[in-house]
């Protein structure tokens, strides 16, 4: 038992970055239309982007954020100038190719400017531990991931609804016609969109690294799926709901792990999802084939 | 110029011939190549069932599959399971293997009727890694990490096909095999229902083509080829483990039909040589390969984004413009 709710706090501090992903995901979905393969090698990127910035002026993980939030901005720039500014109306699969590929180029180019090795990552937050029971505890860095995302969700969901680059951003998530036809630039907010995705992507890779205490260049193969299914449970444009995604997908993985080894791990997302997707095609939204 | 329009002509003209020719000259080619040559005739010439089966779910019915390794897999591990266990014939498996991957086909086409689009695309996908992760993780039947070794080549009266050589043959018959099969089940009523579903489900479903039974039916014809293209593929590589099958692969398999151009049966066919070719070629720069293959992927999206052999018109907002500006030169568009 104790083991089970020590997995849970596990899972839920992974479910928060997970949730992170989802929440940056769904953006770019949102505001593109179109779905991203490369934002695993992304997430990468903000951790590497970090690193060098714990390297550079010493562990402080407002710094960290700050950079990898930056390094991905302009990364997102350059994937939506590659892959999604001209096919807009174009087939889905053509998107698809072109992040996919962006992806194994952006992976290969780091590990020829970054090296194959592990690096770690260590003490950017102390090592302390609240303990609850016997072998129940929350470490700091628990903590401080747990409160990092709820920090910048709550700034997002300020950004999203009080400001009017968040409406314009809804607005084309919504409708890209209708919204030129009021006076929205389209093409720009879906560029800011995209950017602000990967921004939250990059500092979801950040936290990851700081979580397993160590970075590297595959680091991201795995995280793009789970992004991607975690914001599909939550119905791909609903910020809020991929977030429920991505916590929902954490803890089921954690706790799955307690029943067999943790080379299960994938299995027990993709059932999970499949399961959802079968009983509620649409995901968690409530309105049917909102849009894609 | 003049040279080329007069091939052309020609195939217009005699497609049997030409074909004919083309099968024949691909079936002499291992006789000159190298071994390393002969390899990448191999490959080429699997990756064209392989790529035509995911063409058959993409570009014909238009569903979005990206789980084209699961069912490559199934095939796989069908075939040298059975081969090293019980030491069953390779030609009844070749079969059986086929008939398991689209078993498998039939069993994730139920769940995913219901859905449209990225949702669908997702369900493929994460049935692919889940085929995977067990093949990785079920010990006692896979082999786990270590894969399966020393499978069996296959026999046919009395001679054993264990060179590159003799594979590239067979994996030539059953492309062969598979395209001209596909042919006839695309022009018949299956096929026309099919692209019929592509063009719009409803549209379809209204002039009383049972839109579910044909989907179940693509999924399975299409896990049906690449299972058979990875039943050959074990015994032709005598080893085979989980890593030969990753979402990668998929993705892979994806660009080349893309590449060559959906919906068209040369296409898989022309993507399979190009991308082959030019990973091969890439082999040079060594650690750059990726890079300079990713950026010649996006480049041919910019490009082509319907592929080589489809049609020249753009699909995109930007260049749609332009190509129709285009047109309206040459005076096609009034």
């Amino acid at each position: 038992m104790e083991y089970v709710l020590s997995q849970l706090i596990n899972g839920i501090c992974q479910g928060m970055i997970y949730a992170l992903m989802a929440i940056g995901y769904s953006v770019i979905a949102g505001v593109t239309g179109m779905v991203s393969f490369c934002y695993g090698d992304l997430m990468t990127m903000g951790a590497f982007a970090a690193f060098y910035m714990f390297e550079f002026a010493g562990s402080n993980i407002v710094l960290g954020v700050i950079s990898s939030f930056i390094a991905c901005w302009l990364l997102g720039i350059i994937i939506y100038k590659l892959c999604y500014e001209k096919f807009l109306n174009a087939p889905r699969h053509i998107t698809m190719i072109c992040t996919f590929a962006f992806g194994i180029g952006m992976r290969n180019l780091a590990q020829i400017l970054f090296g194959e090795a592990r690096k770690p990552v260590l003490n950017v937050v102390g090592n302390r531990a609240i303990i609850l029971g016997k072998s129940i505890r929350i470490t700091m860095l628990q903590i401080t991931i747990i409160v990092t995302v709820i920090i910048l969700a709550i700034l997002l969901s300020w950004f999203l609804n009080k400001t009017k680059w968040g409406l314009s951003l809804r607005a084309i998530s919504q409708d890209k016609t209708a919204s030129y036809v009021v006076g929205i630039n389209a093409k720009r907010y879906s560029l800011i969109g995209s950017c602000l995705g990967s921004s939250l992507g990059g500092v979801a890779g950040l936290l990851l690294a700081v979580y397993y205490q160590t970075v590297y260049v595959t680091m991201g193969n795995a995280l793009s799926m789970k992004s991607f299914s975690a914001t599909v449970l939550g119905g791909l444009t609903d910020v809020p709901l991929s977030a429920l995604g991505g916590l929902c997908i954490g803890v089921i993985e954690n706790l799955g792990i307690t029943l067999t080894d943790s080379s299960f791990r994938d299995l027990f997302t993709f059932s999970f999802l499949m399961l959802i997707l079968l009983i509620r095609p649409q995901g968690f939204a409530s309105k049917k084939g909102a849009r894609p | 110029m003049k040279e080329k329009f007069a091939l052309k002509d020609f195939v217009k003209k005699h497609s049997s011939i030409a074909i004919l020719l083309a099968i024949v000259i691909v079936a002499v080619l291992p006789l000159i190549f190298k071994t390393s040559q002969t390899r990448i005739l191999c490959r080429i010439l699997m990756y064209v069932t392989l790529a035509g089966s995911l063409n058959l779910i993409n570009g014909y019915s238009g569903q979005t599959c990206l789980g084209q390794a699961g069912f490559f897999a199934v095939g796989a591990y069908t075939t040298a399971i059975l081969i090293t266990r019980f030491h069953i014939s390779f030609w009844p498996l070749l079969l059986l293997s086929g008939i398991m991957a689209a078993l498998i086909g039939v069993l994730i086409a139920l769940p995913i009727l219901r859905m449209k689009g990225i949702y669908l695309s997702m369900v493929t996908l994460g049935a692919s890694e889940i085929i995977r992760t067990i093949a990785l993780n079920w010990q006692s039947v896979t082999g786990g990490a270590f894969g399966i070794k020393n499978i069996t080549r296959p026999q046919i009266f009395g001679l054993t096909i264990d060179t590159p050589q003799k594979f590239a043959w067979l994996f030539l018959i059953v492309a062969c095999i598979f395209l001209f099969v596909s042919k006839r089940v695309l022009s018949s009523r299956i096929g026309r229902a099919w692209m019929a579903i592509r063009e719009g489900e409803l549209a379809a479903a209204s002039l009383g083509v049972e839109v579910a039974k044909y989907k179940i039916l693509n999924f399975a014809y299409g896990a049906f080829w690449a299972g058979i293209a990875g039943s050959i593929y074990a015994p032709y590589l005598r080893y085979i483990d989980s890593s030969a099958f990753t979402l990668d692969e998929g993705f892979n398999i994806l660009s080349m039909i893309v590449i060559g151009g959906q919906g068209t049966l040369a296409g898989p066919i022309v993507g399979a040589v190009v991308v082959n070719l030019l990973t091969e070629a890439l082999r040079a720069i060594s650690n750059w390969r990726y890079v300079v293959y990713a950026g010649l992927l996006i480049f041919m999206m910019w490009k082509r984004p319907r592929g080589l052999v489809g049609e020249n018109s753009q699909v995109t907002m930007v260049t749609g413009e332009k190509s129709i500006k285009k047109n309206r030169r040459k005076g096609a568009v009034k």
